[in-house]
């Protein structure tokens, strides 16, 4: 499903969307992804496509708000039944509870919402939005009422469900772990749509700064592009000269910024880009270690399993040599 | 309890209670649901305005309303009736002077409505007409009605007003409150002791049962999910 809106308030926006399977809108907050998902339900004005005209009970579209919205005074079953109201009552509570099924929740079906965990609740919203028939499903940062600790438990199973309905589903979150499960994501920012694309492609090549911040880059230091070499390139820092992949806008004399992730600063030993620097800022990170390695004026910020750790005895104040993999460093524009 | 005049000004002042208060649910929701929710120019001056008679003196009130709608007022010369010292006059007078009460009710009810409900209520196909009825109603109930008792318990026991406006016409216009006081000035204080027991009873029980409501209410609003 293709999406062009455009928003005046409360966000200024204007976008071009593309929604396949599950797809993700990751962004940080005020950025109007709610804002987003509300126009496209009716909710706030805007123009565009699909649905323009259309009032917000007339679309077609399954919405589902951060905290779920159950209606407290009535039961999980007749919550799902609300979108049913044209069936007469006997064909209304049995398609509720079939929807309920669906969602593996039909032992609640009696319950009400107070009754019920975050999970549960977010199962029969869920239910009670496909009732609605969807041509798109809306769902506001699904992960954010849930226990971070359980998230991938509770959400994990409605993550394949809600892929296998084939249903083209819009999720507006900031949870990385969500936007790597997803079919496609779309990055968005201030200043707009910065990226979109695969979840591999985006997390792995973000296109920009800020969307590198946003798919958990946390380094990066400025360069100059002194050599291109096919795949290769060749980046004047003040590390030193580094070898990088390079992408097709790069040029020779161009600035750029260079990112690595933190868990792949001391990933491999190899023969590329040896730089020296010296171990800070040592702490511990549940099972794994933090900790800054000081290269010149540029501090790395690296993150280790603890068997790591044990196999290369770091200490704070440790001086040592490392290689910065070179498939591992990313290049983007200045 | 044997004296007639007695029963019959109970019964005006339940009959007038009770039309105030249906009166103040088809002015009050409307006017609590956009008080509550809507933002507009003015929106302080109309909020002053209806909380106004919470400070004025009751009988500052009466004034006004005595000139407005007695025999030589805007409304006789534009209209041709006059509504002071009639039950009409009465009405109006309690419905002023109780709004308050039930607004805020009203008021605090929508304001502690989730909105999100409403939202996904239309998204999930609700017209208007099934928002009201089959949302906002069914949740907010417990604090309009408390509302509404409020505002009953308040016109029951209303003096000022209803003595300025209705004139104090023993079985036409007389209020229970100011009955009491009328036997106390004759020192037929049986009566007025008797007809004091009565409102006291009444009031407690109105009181008791506000209290009740608040509780059930407080125990529908999902905390857990905020």
């Amino acid at each position: 499903m293709e999406i062009a809106y455009a928003l005046e308030h409360p966000v200024k926006l204007k976008l071009n969307l593309h929604v396949q399977g599950f797809t993700v809108l990751l962004g940080e907050s005020g950025v109007g992804k709610t804002s987003l998902l509300k126009a496209l339900a009716g909710l706030i004005p805007a123009t565009g496509q699909p649905f323009a005209g259309l009032r917000a009970e007339e679309r077609p579209v399954g919405y589902l708000p951060q905290h779920f919205a159950l209606f407290p005074h009535l039961r999980a079953w007749q919550n799902v039944a609300f979108p049913l109201a044209y069936l007469p009552s006997e064909a209304r509570k049995r398609k509720a509870l079939e929807y309920l099924e669906q969602m593996g929740i039909a032992e609640l079906a009696e319950r009400y919402p107070k009754q019920m965990s975050g999970g549960q609740q977010q199962r029969v919203a869920l239910a009670r939005a496909l009732a609605r028939e969807p041509q798109i499903l809306l769902l506001d940062e699904p992960t954010s009422a849930l226990d971070m600790a359980t998230r991938e438990e509770v959400f994990g199973g409605v993550l394949e469900q809600l892929k296998a309905l084939k249903i083209p589903t819009l999720v507006a979150t900031h949870d990385q772990w969500l936007a790597q499960r997803a079919n496609w994501v779309a990055v968005l920012t201030k200043a707009g749509l910065a990226q979109q694309g695969t979840s591999e492609e985006v997390f792995a090549r973000p296109s920009t700064l800020e969307v590198a911040r946003l798919v958990g880059f946390r380094n990066f230091w400025p360069g100059r592009v002194v050599e291109v070499n096919g795949a290769w390139l060749q980046v004047q820092t003040s590390m030193g000269l580094l070898t990088a992949p390079s992408p097709d806008w790069a040029k020779v004399g161009e600035e750029v910024w260079l990112g690595i992730r933190s868990e792949e600063v001391f990933s491999l030993d190899g023969p590329h880009n040896r730089v020296r620097g010296e171990v800070w800022h040592l702490r511990s990170q549940g099972l794994r270690v933090r900790g800054l390695f000081k290269v010149g004026e540029v501090a790395l910020d690296f993150l280790l399993p603890r068997y790591k750790q044990a196999q290369l005895g770091l200490a704070e104040g440790q001086r040592l040599e490392v290689a910065l993999e070179p498939h591992f460093l990313h290049l983007m524009r200045s | 309890m044997d004296d007639p005049v007695f029963w019959r000004t109970m019964r005006l002042t339940l009959e007038v209670s009770l039309v105030t208060t249906a009166i103040l649910l088809l002015l009050g929701v409307p006017l609590g649901w956009v008080l509550a929710h809507k933002r507009f120019p003015g929106k302080r001056v109309l909020e002053s305005i209806v909380l106004l008679p919470l400070t004025l003196p009751p009988t500052v009130l009466g004034f006004y309303l005595l000139l407005l709608l007695g025999q030589n007022g805007p409304i006789a010369q534009t209209f041709g009736f006059t509504w002071a010292f009639r039950f009409e006059g009465l009405v109006v007078g309690s419905v002023l002077f109780s709004l308050p009460f039930a607004l805020n009710g009203y008021r605090e009810a929508f304001r502690s409505l989730d909105l999100d409900l409403i939202q996904t209520a239309r998204t999930l196909g609700a017209g208007w007409r099934r928002v009201w009825l089959e949302v906002i109603l069914p949740i907010t109930w417990p604090g309009i009605l408390s509302g509404s008792i409020l505002a009953f318990a308040h016109t029951l026991g209303e003096f000022g007003v209803v003595l300025m406006v209705g004139g104090s016409i023993p079985g036409k216009t007389q209020m229970v409150s100011i009955y009491i006081y009328d036997q106390v000035q004759a020192l037929q204080f049986g009566r007025a002791a008797e007809a004091s027991a009565v409102l006291l009873a009444v009031s407690f029980v109105l009181v008791y049962l506000v209290r009740t409501l608040e509780d059930v209410w407080r125990s529908r609003m999902p905390s857990s999910t905020r």
